[in-house]
């Protein structure tokens, strides 16, 4: 076991409070949530808050807008009523006054009646007095004054009779319309003008009315009083007779446009109503009042919208003829007066005013209340303004020339600004409410964020103090604190930790402790096996070399029993040579020659396995022959199987289980006996004819069975001058050369055949050298052993 | 049952032992799985054991001890017969397998 490296064991470590920290995780994955939760929640309420206030705001906006307008019409509708209603009130007393008038003319009797009773009253009576001035005649005192003009009079200066008539038949003006002046609507005055032929003026309340009209209208007293002051009205009712449907309006009620009264000097109008003959045929005259502008103008003055609202009442000519002053401003208007023959107009057109947008201002053309926005260029700045306009009720109107229908127009104009001041306001205030809701709800979401974040962040504290106790205790265990324990004080999973923690810790100081007396153990156990492993290997290399050493014996047996050169070469008749070359992994080739007073027995044999036990066997073999040739034993069947009887009990006795080929040549006298099984014996003659001699039928393996006289037997073989005797062990036929071939025996023949001129010696050299050739590389798996006999 | 190296084959089939390749094994020891899955036929007692080396190109001395040896146990069991085959093809079988029908003449000796 190796330690590991402490500096790659530790890990970097992670401050309670840093980024990695588990409690910055825990709080930042809570936070997050909860920030998500609150912006998502907040979100949706601040989008709700500002949708209900933009829907709020168009919600007022549109009802305001309505309101104001709805406001605007009223306004204009009820002041409109205001100013038909004046009107009509005025109307109504010319009327009662004109059909007072009427029925005095359609009762001649009562009107008779009526002018006799007021001739005699002094009270009402009109004592008219001619003017020489003037020349006109004119009452000088009463409820009325009554002016008879020059065309009136008679040469006497008084009246023509049919004139005085009608003065007197219309003193009975002088009983209604004093009344009717000082009751109702407030007049100027009221005034009763006679038919064309007889037009005598009565006007209430009595004024120096000839000497004002001399003065302001010169030559008036030399012309018909209709003609002269308004031409064309009295045409204008003969018409009507004549031709009913060129009355287009109901009222026979005809109105003046404004004009300057000459005798108070006002701006006034006169509303006249015709009277009739009592047969309806023609005009009778007509009744009349003035009145100020000033009443009309009251009531569009009362107008008050907003803080610059006013109101205005307009001919349908655009001609204007009430406002107040500052309307007039504001409408951009220009007054002048319209002089010419008859009353005095005045002349303030819309048409002519410096505002584009009121010059082509379009009046009304029908009974409905019209709303239009206009800008209104003030101190060169573009206003918005609203105009209402509402038309009054149609009226017959004289234009100075004819009697025409006319509609005056109310109109209202004020400041879009201001009266849509409390529009604006109040969007003002919803959007003020939104934005502090929104703030608040901005609010609300940031203190909520704040208090979870500590609240989460004093949980995670105690959340993650198990963890922070775990890790410390972890890192004193890694600096070897083995005795650390965590505290255990919940019961949570973490607890479950560290219960495993603590198990562990003990565990591993156990271990830790124990470690030294373990190693030892193992230490011990070791260098035990170690020992136990070196006696073996001493062993092994002991008996290793006991091999080796059994190997070298037996070598050195095979060697040491070889027949010496010295011994072949006493061997007169017969040249030999031998050649062994045991192989690394030795069997237990044997030969050998013994020599004895002319005779000379060769043996060749091959023991089965290999090492010490064939070499000794093989000692054995070499000793038994010896003895057996040194007991003088001419028979060679008995020789081998006394030499078979010896081997095989030694063999027994030593409980081996080898046994080996063995032949013998007897030479005697140029001849040789063959005896034994072992390889074929070659044999070339003189004349280089080669035989070839199977020694399977001439005995049996020895050392194989007890008895191997059955098996045995020999075989004679002449052996003259010249003649070669070739034996050899399998070593030399099953060489193999490099590719797997056998040398076999054809090419020992061959080989020897064609060494067969030189001596033995150099017979073995070149079938040798021949043989070495063909093993070339290839292993040599078995001694080699080649014996040569040739006869000198 | 078989034995089988790079160099060799030895397997049974029924009461025929095949050998095949080349047996150049180095001692007594080393032949003896080859005896022992021999003498485990012997054992079942067949009729007749057969040795089949016709295609056993080459055999050490060693393992001629081995066959030699072999045949002499089955010769100590009269009730199981004994037939060998080799080819005269293989020059150490002529030589060889003639010393069995020499051990143990109820061999039934075939080269062909």
């Amino acid at each position: 076991m190796t330690m590991v490296d402490n500096a790659i064991a530790q890990p970097p470590a992670v401050g309670r409070f840093s980024r990695r920290s588990f409690r910055a995780k825990f709080i930042l994955v809570v936070g997050a949530a909860v920030l998500f939760d609150l912006i998502l929640g907040g979100g949706i309420a601040i989008w709700n808050v500002q949708r209900l206030s933009h829907n709020a705001t168009q919600q007022v906006g549109e009802g305001l807008t309505e309101a104001s307008e709805e406001y605007l019409r009223t306004y204009i509708n009820t002041t409109a009523e205001r100013a038909d209603l004046l009107l009509d009130q005025v109307h109504s007393e010319v009327e009662s006054l004109a059909n007072s008038m009427q029925g005095l003319i359609d009762n001649p009797d009562l009107r008779q009646g009526l002018g006799t009773t007021i001739e005699a009253n002094s009270q009402l009576r009109d004592d008219l007095v001619y003017d020489a001035a003037g020349n006109w005649a004119q009452n000088t005192g009463g409820a009325s004054v009554i002016s008879v003009w020059s065309y009136l009079l008679g040469p006497d200066k008084k009246p023509l009779p049919e004139v005085d008539a009608l003065v007197r038949q219309s003193a009975a003006f002088n009983l209604f319309a004093p009344g009717l002046l000082a009751t109702g609507a407030p007049k100027l005055q009221m005034y009763y003008v006679g038919p064309k032929d007889r037009p005598i003026m009565r006007t209430t309340p009595y004024s120096q009315q000839a000497q004002t009209f001399d003065k302001l209208y010169p030559g008036h007293n030399n012309m018909n009083f209709w003609d002269f002051f308004f031409p064309g009205v009295y045409e204008g009712w003969q018409n009507w007779i004549k031709n009913p449907s060129s009355r287009n309006v109901t009222s026979y009620i005809t109105t003046t446009a404004p004009y300057i009264d000459a005798i108070t000097g006002k701006l006034i109008v006169s509303f006249f109503h015709p009277l009739w003959t009592k047969d309806r045929s023609d005009v009778a005259g007509m009744t009349a009042a003035d009145i100020t502008l000033d009443q009309l103008a009251g009531v569009v003055q009362s107008v008050n919208i907003a803080r610059t609202g006013f109101g205005f009442l307009a001919m349908s000519n655009g001609n204007v003829i009430a406002t107040s002053k500052a309307g007039e401003e504001i409408l951009g208007l220009k007054s002048s007066d319209v002089g010419g023959q008859g009353v005095t107009g005045i002349n303030r057109s819309l048409r002519t005013s410096s505002q584009p947008a009121i010059a082509s201002l379009q009046l009304p053309q029908d009974q409905g209340t019209t709303i239009k926005h206009i800008f209104l260029n003030r101190d060169g700045e573009d206003v918005p303004y609203l105009v209402v306009l509402k038309q009054l009720r149609p009226a017959n109107l004289w234009d100075g020339k004819s009697i025409v229908q006319e509609t005056m127009s109310l109109g209202f104009v004020v400041s879009e600004r201001e009266i849509y001041h409390a529009l604006i306001a109040a969007q003002d205030n919803i959007s003020k409410a939104t934005s502090r809701i929104v703030d608040y709800q901005l609010l609300a979401v940031l203190v909520s964020l704040i208090i979870v974040l500590l609240a989460v962040f004093a949980i995670s504290g105690r959340i993650t103090a198990g963890l922070s106790a775990l890790t410390d205790a972890a890192r004193r265990l890694q600096n070897k604190d083995y005795s650390v324990r965590v505290k255990v004080q919940t019961r949570d999973e973490i607890a479950e930790v560290g219960h495993a923690f603590n198990r562990m810790a003990e565990e591993i100081s156990f271990h830790t402790e124990n470690l030294e007396k373990l190693v030892d153990e193992r230490t011990r156990e070791l260098e035990d096996a170690n020992e136990e492993i070196t006696t073996l290997n001493e062993r092994l290399r002991s008996e290793n070399v006991r091999l080796g050493a059994e190997l070298d014996i037996a070598r050195h047996i095979q060697m040491m029993v070889l027949p010496k050169a010295n011994e072949l070469n006493d061997i007169q008749q017969i040249e030999i040579a031998g050649y062994m070359a045991p192989a690394d992994e030795v069997g237990g080739d044997y030969y050998d020659v013994l020599h004895e007073s002319g005779r000379v027995k060769v043996g060749i044999g091959d023991v089965t396995g290999h090492g010490l036990e064939s070499g000794v066997l093989m000692l054995m073999v070499q000793s038994v022959a010896r003895a057996l040739q040194e007991k003088g034993s001419d028979d060679p069947k008995m020789f081998l199987e006394v030499l078979n009887r010896a081997i095989y009990k030694n063999i027994e006795r030593t409980n081996s289980d080898k046994h080996l080929t063995l032949a013998f040549l007897d030479y005697h006298d140029q001849n040789v006996t063959l005896s034994g099984q072992h390889e074929d014996v070659l044999v070339i003659r003189r004349d280089g004819a080669m035989e070839r001699i199977d020694t399977g039928d001439l005995g049996f393996p020895v050392g194989l069975e007890s008895d191997i006289s059955a098996f045995v037997a020999t075989r004679n073989l002449p052996f003259a001058s010249g003649d070669i005797i070739i034996l050899h062990t399998d070593g030399v036929t099953e060489a193999e050369s490099p590719s797997g071939e056998l040398f076999g025996f054809d090419r020992l023949c061959a080989s020897a055949h064609d060494y067969r001129s030189g001596g033995a010696d150099e017979i073995v050299r070149g079938i040798i050298a021949d043989l070495m050739a063909h093993i070339g590389t290839q292993k040599i798996h078995d001694d080699i052993t080649l014996v040569v006999m040739r006869h000198r | 049952m078989e034995i089988k190296t790079k160099e060799y084959r030895v397997w049974r089939e029924e009461a025929t032992i095949h050998y095949e390749g080349t047996m150049r094994l180095s001692g007594t020891e080393a032949y003896a799985p080859i005896l022992e899955l021999m003498d485990d036929v012997l054992k079942s007692k067949p009729e007749t054991i057969v040795l089949d080396v016709t295609e056993l190109e080459f055999l050490n001395s060693s393992g001629i001890n081995l066959l030699a040896k072999f045949t002499i146990e089955v010769r100590n069991r009269p009730d199981v017969g004994m037939a060998v085959r080799g080819s005269t093809r293989i020059p150490w079988q002529s030589k060889s397998l003639p010393n069995l029908k020499k051990l143990y003449p109820a061999v039934e000796l075939t080269i062909n």
